[in-house]
């Protein structure tokens, strides 16, 4: 036999067909997802979460005489649950729609990508109550073991048979939607809903259906998958990130491209395996880069016209909720009291957390990009804080400023790649890119994998002030927090600060006065991840440790979340947002695993019933009792002469 | 005058968020006819086709087609009464076909127009059947933006400003196709800011200012009343 620089073929052929086999399941996924974003401009986040349904049902089918001992059920196999379990998961994803995504239509994308994720964790976290991480074995169906010998390999028949499958799934979903008529009515509602609706179409039906049918492709998947991958509640988690790269590499809007994209990235990485292996996990987060950098509509992507900015803020900026002036020193006395009220260490973990959302919030809020990789500078600034402090000897807050660096450096080069695009398509990029960084570190050898650093001395602060002292230490951090607080305020209140207004408000209109947009975006985004980075780097020295947590996407979705509670854009909704979810966690986490389902309904709940947040909320109640006020002075004065009332 | 209304708009307000684009529309179409709203930009002559199809959602008043009242109802159901719609940037989707654009609105009664007729009609759109939709010129556009709404059944067709940007030859072209509809008994609620083209064509024309109807003019006293007209007109 030959062999392939150095590569033993049989290893080579092995790891392509796995490659093919991860491929088509990228394949199918990425179909639904971009299915559901053309037409309902959702970023379907519970995708994943939706296939280990697929799969789980394909377990519970097989199971159903242990499951109701008493019922006398039969043991449904592989074909039955082929058939029964996407019809399945299509219909409860007919009921999400119905009940939940519906109702974010009309809002901002963020809403439902919020909504996505709080539902993709409530379910997740259901599951991981009941089965834990231990994986559920589902054997390969009888009619579909054994080998074939293709000469050079042997091919489990199994393997042969999910390639074959999913290919003609894929095939046919194209095919429906680009040359039926029924696909001449998905492609027309995608560009034009209202219009097809005059036309006598029920187009909200057919969303229904639309988002029911991506969704029971990932039940398929999910059934198709059982047999290969274990039957895990994590399974999903793991796919879905990737499976956004995916879609954003293939194209927006191209099924075509979703279908490629897949099944070529799946073979990319197989290959890397062969040849770079330390790279499989993020060779197609990188190739998104490179993609997003080269063309950025992706690679069969049209481009076309731009998402607008994110304009969910609530503040006025004349109200008192907004004067920062004010709110230093009151904010100031409130720190200096607080460490007697509370455990020190757990307002240190506010005061960590409340920079973190506020500098999220700088750019979400304030610059209305929907960032969702914050994890990335959270977390990469702790572990070199960790590492510098640990290993090389820093000071504290030379730690931490070499954190800060190191966010920064991050942020500019993700801002720089992600600018090139909007709304969703900017949250699944910053999240891709996020995962790089992520992957990084649990490969790395000085990030320790699964330990992280850990012992990181907290030292003594300019060489003289020991921060093993709880009250040192909490000064500290709270004299960073303002610091951090002050700068923001001053960002916001500064020329700079009102341009990033105005791209958040008509970013046409700003190009239109002269403004470069982009940069603006890319300082604005820049100076984000430091002050993320500042609160990283902070919280390593405080809680001695970095680890993957800080990384992890749900450290991004926190950061949201704690905008979302408190009032996106608003200069205080971050921090009550903060203390808000900081305590939430603290009082939950007696209950173990639910935690996690806890704060994924927290995340539904705060979607469909509080959007403005607490100080958004707030600001309203004021502002309309200042209008009817004002109205009442109008009322009572009848003397003056109402020179505009006819007009 | 109202016993044979069959399409009646009475009272009809709407807003766009928070600022007000009709302020108590009234008029009405008979069957059969062709009646124009005139009005000059943001008149709310567009608002109101778009409040009778039910595309805008804030609005109060009445909207009475064949003794149902339509304010309400969502634009699927609408349509499915026997009202078609020709929006002013045609609405060409750019992801279909010709053959699909024409296809796609759905027949909602039987007594729409045969595909070969409607080709008899528009003789272009049968030779670029198979191009994509906005590869067509502009007054090709218009022609498929009529056509589509020709199969379906509907009698009554909403054409909003269907001589913009057009050539000339074009504009006569289309002349001919409303005066063929109207001879095939089609009803037609046309908007118009081009008078000389409506005054051929319609029976009767409402002038549209500020959300609501100030003047009515019947096809008889178009003549005589040429300055009124410009004089709503200009700009």
């Amino acid at each position: 036999m030959f062999e392939l620089i150095g590569i033993p073929p049989m290893l080579l052929f092995g790891q392509l067909m796995i490659g093919l086999i991860n491929g088509v399941f990228y394949a199918m996924m990425s179909l639904g997802v971009a299915i559901i974003f053309g037409m309902l401009r959702i970023g379907n986040f519970v995708h994943g979460a939706q296939y280990m349904l697929g799969a789980f049902g394909a377990w519970y089918l097989l199971h159903l005489p242990d499951l109701f001992p008493g019922l006398g059920l039969p043991a449904l196999g592989y074909w039955w649950a082929l058939v029964i379990v996407p019809v399945a998961v299509g219909l409860v994803g007919a009921a999400t729609e119905r009940l939940f995504i519906r109702r974010v239509y009309d809002l901002e994308h963020a809403y439902g990508l919020l909504l996505t994720v709080g539902l993709a964790m409530v379910i997740e976290g259901l599951f991981n109550v009941r089965y834990g991480a231990a994986g559920q074995q589902y054997n390969v169906p009888e009619t579909l073991k054994g080998v074939v010998n293709l000469g050079f390999m042997f091919l489990p028949i199994y393997r042969l048979w999910v390639i074959v499958a999913g290919i003609v799934v894929c095939v046919v979903t194209w095919f429906v939607i680009e040359r039926t008529k029924l696909g001449s009515y998905l492609r027309a509602a995608t560009e034009n809903p209202d219009l097809v609706r005059a036309f006598g179409i029920n187009v909200p039906r057919m969303l229904m259906l639309t988002y029911a049918f991506g969704v029971g492709l990932a039940g398929l998947a999910g059934v198709m998958a059982a047999p290969i991958y274990q039957v895990s509640p994590q399974m999903g988690q793991s796919i879905i990130i990737t499976i956004f790269a995916v879609v954003v590499i293939g194209g927006m809007g191209s099924i075509f491209g979703a279908i490629f994209s897949g099944l070529m990235l799946g073979l990319i990485e197989g290959l890397t395996k062969v040849f770079y292996p330390q790279g499989s996990t993020t060779v197609i987060f990188v190739i998104m880069a490179i993609v997003l950098v080269f063309r950025p509509a992706g690679l069969f992507g049209k481009e076309t016209s731009a998402f607008h900015a994110a304009d969910m803020s609530n503040a006025r900026s004349d109200s008192f909720l907004e004067n920062g002036r004010l709110w230093l020193p009151v904010l100031a006395v409130i720190g200096a009291a607080l460490p007697f009220l509370v455990y020190p260490v757990f307002a240190m973990k506010m005061l960590c957390f409340a920079l973190f959302a506020s500098a999220y919030n700088l750019v979400f809020g304030y610059v209305g990009l929907l960032a969702f990789g914050h994890a990335a500078f959270f977390g990469a600034s702790a572990y070199v804080a960790a590492q510098s402090a640990a290993v090389w000897g820093f000071p504290p807050e030379l730690a931490i400023l070499a954190g800060v660096a190191m966010a920064t450096v991050i942020g500019a080069l993700f801002g720089w790649l992600a600018i090139r695009r909007q709304g969703l398509y900017f949250a699944m990029i910053t999240l891709a890119l996020a995962q790089i960084v992520y992957f990084y570190a649990i490969q790395a050898s000085w990030t320790h994998g699964e330990d992280g650093i850990q012992q990181v001395p907290r030292g003594y602060l300019f060489g003289m002030i020991d921060l093993d002292q709880p009250l040192n230490m909490y000064y500290f951090v709270l004299a960073i927090f303002l610091a951090g607080f002050a700068l923001i305020y001053r960002i916001i209140h500064s020329p700079f600060g009102q341009v990033l207004k105005s791209v958040r408000e008509n970013e046409p209109r700003a190009i239109s006065l002269g403004y470069s947009t982009d940069r603006f975006k890319l300082i604005a985004f820049t100076l984000s991840a430091m002050l993320a980075g500042l609160a990283g780097g902070t919280k390593a020295i405080v809680f001695q440790i970095a680890s993957l947590t800080d990384l992890h996407f749900m450290t991004s979705a926190e950061a949201l979340l704690m905008s979302l509670i408190g009032g996106v854009g608003t200069l205080l909704g971050p921090i009550v947002g903060a203390v808000v979810v900081v305590t939430m966690q603290k009082e939950f986490a007696s209950l173990g695993s639910w935690v996690v389902v806890v704060q994924g309904a927290a995340f539904v709940l705060c979607v469909l019933f509080l959007r403005k947040g607490v100080v958004g909320t707030l600001e309203e109640y004021l502002s309309n009792r200042q209008a009817r006020r004002a109205a009442l002075a109008v009322a009572d004065r009848p003397e003056t002469p109402r020179a505009g009332a006819a007009s | 005058m109202t016993s044979s209304a069959w399409l009646t708009v009475r009272d009809l307000e709407g807003w766009y968020g928070e600022s007000q684009a009709l302020h108590g529309m009234n008029f009405e179409v008979r069957r059969g006819e062709v009646v124009t709203l005139l009005g000059r930009n943001g008149a709310g002559k567009t608002t109101t086709l778009r409040a009778i199809m039910g595309l805008l959602r804030k609005k109060t008043g009445e909207i009475r087609f064949a003794d149902e009242n339509l304010a309400g109802r969502l634009p699927e159901y609408i349509a499915r009464r026997g009202i078609a719609y020709c929006p002013e940037e045609r609405g060409i989707f750019a992801s279909l076909s010709v053959e699909e654009n024409l296809m796609l609105p759905l027949v909602v009664a039987e007594g729409g127009m045969a595909l070969p007729d409607i080709l008899e009609l528009f003789p272009n759109l049968g030779e670029r059947r198979a191009s994509q939709g906005t590869k067509l010129s502009g007054g090709e556009q218009q022609m498929l933006a009529i056509a589509r709404i020709l199969r379906t059944g509907a009698r009554l067709l909403l054409l909003d400003e269907p001589t913009e940007g057009l050539a000339p030859v074009i504009v006569q072209q289309i002349g001919s196709v409303v005066r063929q509809l109207k001879e095939r008994g089609f009803t037609v609620l046309l908007v118009e800011q081009n008078f000389r083209f409506a005054s051929k064509l319609a029976d009767r024309h409402y002038v549209v200012e500020n959300g609501k109807v100030i003047d009515t003019l019947d096809a008889n006293d178009v003549a005589a009343n040429a300055e009124r007209i410009q004089k709503y007109l200009k700009v």
